[in-house]
């Protein structure tokens, strides 16, 4: 089916972009579409105008400071997983981008379209929330960042305003002795999650100095698993904490029965997930190899 | 609706069209400018079979509007032929072309310019790709006869002539590689009796209790 008939902007400047998300009736943001624009071919968007921001070059970017990571908000899945930053430094990015779609799409899809879209499914929620990052918008009233933990409100719901676009997604700088991991469960390549486990460590010494876990496709929205940091910190890691870890993100998810699997089963690769996922954050954490290969399986039947 | 006018190189040659804003890329391709060698298969995003090559990468020409296509450099599986990769091999065909016919990397075919198109994306990063790697890069493309294990050798056959290997043999009978061999891939007459021969319609084939 043909998308219905809308009109094409192409804003060569964020200024411009925002002006025309408060001058036009029921526009829609298009990135690098790839969920959007076969949303508009079933009709379940249907946007009389459609800002196109693929022609504003200052927000095609991604970028190591000494602070921050930081992705703009053309900065495309493909980006995350050929950055040499990433590969050094920030192991969950690295372990989502290549579990996103198909290389096709991930050469076009953007991480902050995602980010927008609130999908409960989407993978990158969970990340940017155990990494403690945020939304950098911007609307009429100029830019405004958003924590992650306030951004995803609903389904496909989030807390931008309507004239807002996000212009990037900006996580702290991670340090030699931080470590992070994202473990899956699809049922094939390039699906969307099952159940998805984000976890961030930082060791302090042997122990540990703060943690965080989130969580993708097992509530309404992605969620932070809230009392992560309490029940790690000062502990030294091991096998008998990870699974309190991960008992504590099962007893904090709330799955539904669908046909792919029923709650139960969800709740339990939670739990499963959660302590793969910590265990790799702390390897990570101790060796130089912040993002080397780690070993699970990230499907639900055979193997990629 | 506003009609757009876009510019774009497809294929070496600059086109113009004027196109509404949803008509989407794989459209322009196949019926402004009819180049129907790129496919549509799901609708959806999935199969792979509308991949072009974009701006030095793999895109599904499905999943993006024909606007966002103006400015672009855009080659599709008419314009291999004309690559300067082409004729590095035994042929005058792009070498992940003359790989497809030469290890039989196609059945029906339908999903070969996708394949072939990501393949080439593939080959433009890595010169000596691992089955896996190959494996990942095609896993956005499907092919419904699921011919997957000749395909992927194709593109290993591909990579040898791009590098400038020796490339593998042809396990199939074709006049280029003047290798006998029987249809199914196999050696002439390895262990079968009917090896090559036409089908027997009139023949009462044996009944086995397994999945024959």
């Amino acid at each position: 089916m043909k998308a219905a008939p809308f009109e094409h902007h192409e804003p060569s400047s964020v200024e411009e972009a925002v002006s025309l998300l408060e001058s036009l009736d029921e526009p829609l943001v298009l990135a690098g579409g790839q969920s959007l624009v076969p949303m508009m071919r079933f009709r379940l968007a249907v946007p009389e105008t459609v800002v196109d921001i693929n022609a504003i070059d200052d927000l095609d970017y991604l970028r190591e400071t000494d602070d921050h990571l930081e992705l703009g908000a053309l900065a495309r899945h493909a980006d995350v997983e050929r950055s040499a930053a990433v590969a050094e430094n920030y192991g969950s990015f690295a372990d989502c981008a290549p579990l996103v779609a198909d290389p096709q799409i991930r050469n076009r899809g953007t991480v902050a379209g995602s980010i927008a879209q609130s999908d409960p499914k989407g993978d990158w929620g969970s990340v940017l929330l155990a990494h403690d990052g945020e939304v950098v918008a911007h609307g009429p009233d100029g830019e405004r960042t958003i924590p992650a933990e306030e951004f995803f409100l609903l389904p496909y719901d989030n807390s931008l305003d309507d004239a807002e676009i996000i212009t990037a997604l900006r996580v702290p700088a991670s340090g030699d002795d931080e470590g992070s991991a994202y473990h899956k469960l699809k049922r094939k390549v390039g699906d969307y999650a099952m159940v998805g486990v984000a976890a961030r460590v930082r060791l302090d010494g042997d122990e540990i100095a703060d943690a965080s876990l989130a969580l993708t496709a097992v509530d309404i929205t992605n969620v932070s698993v809230p009392d992560a940091a309490d029940h790690l910190e000062g502990e030294v890691p091991s096998g008998d904490l990870f699974e309190r870890a991960g008992e504590l993100a099962a007893d904090h998810s709330n799955p539904e029965s669908d046909e792919h699997g029923s709650a139960e089963y969800k709740e339990n690769m939670v739990r499963v997930l959660a302590q793969r996922a910590l265990a790799d954050a702390v390897r990570r954490a101790r060796t130089d190899d912040p993002a080397g290969a780690v070993g699970s399986d990230q499907t639900a039947v055979g193997d990629d | 609706m506003t009609e757009k006018e876009i510019t774009f190189t497809v294929n070496g040659t600059e086109r113009e069209l004027r196109v509404e804003p949803r008509k989407l890329l794989v459209h322009a391709i196949r019926e402004d400018l009819d180049l129907t060698g790129t496919h549509i298969g799901c609708d959806t995003g999935n199969c792979g079979a509308c991949t072009v090559y974009k701006d030095g990468e793999a895109v599904k020409s499905c999943l993006q509007f024909a606007p966002q296509a103006d400015g672009s450099e855009i080659t599709t599986v008419e314009g291999m032929e004309d690559l300067p990769e082409a004729g590095m091999g035994e042929s005058d065909l792009h070498p992940v072309q003359e790989g497809f016919h030469e290890m039989h990397g196609l059945q029906c075919g339908f999903c070969t310019p996708g394949m072939m198109l990501a393949g080439k994306a593939l080959l433009e990063e890595h010169d000596d790709p691992s089955e896996t790697e190959i494996r990942q890069n095609i896993s956005g493309n499907l092919c419904r006869c699921t011919g997957y294990q000749n395909i992927v050798k194709s593109i290993e056959y591909a990579a040898d002539v791009l590098a400038g290997r020796e490339p593998p043999e042809s396990p199939v009978e074709n006049p280029s590689s003047g290798v006998e061999a029987t249809a199914d891939g196999g050696e002439p007459d390895g262990g079968r009796t009917d090896g090559g021969r036409p089908l027997d319609l009139t023949r009462e084939y044996p009944r086995g209790d397994g999945d024959e």
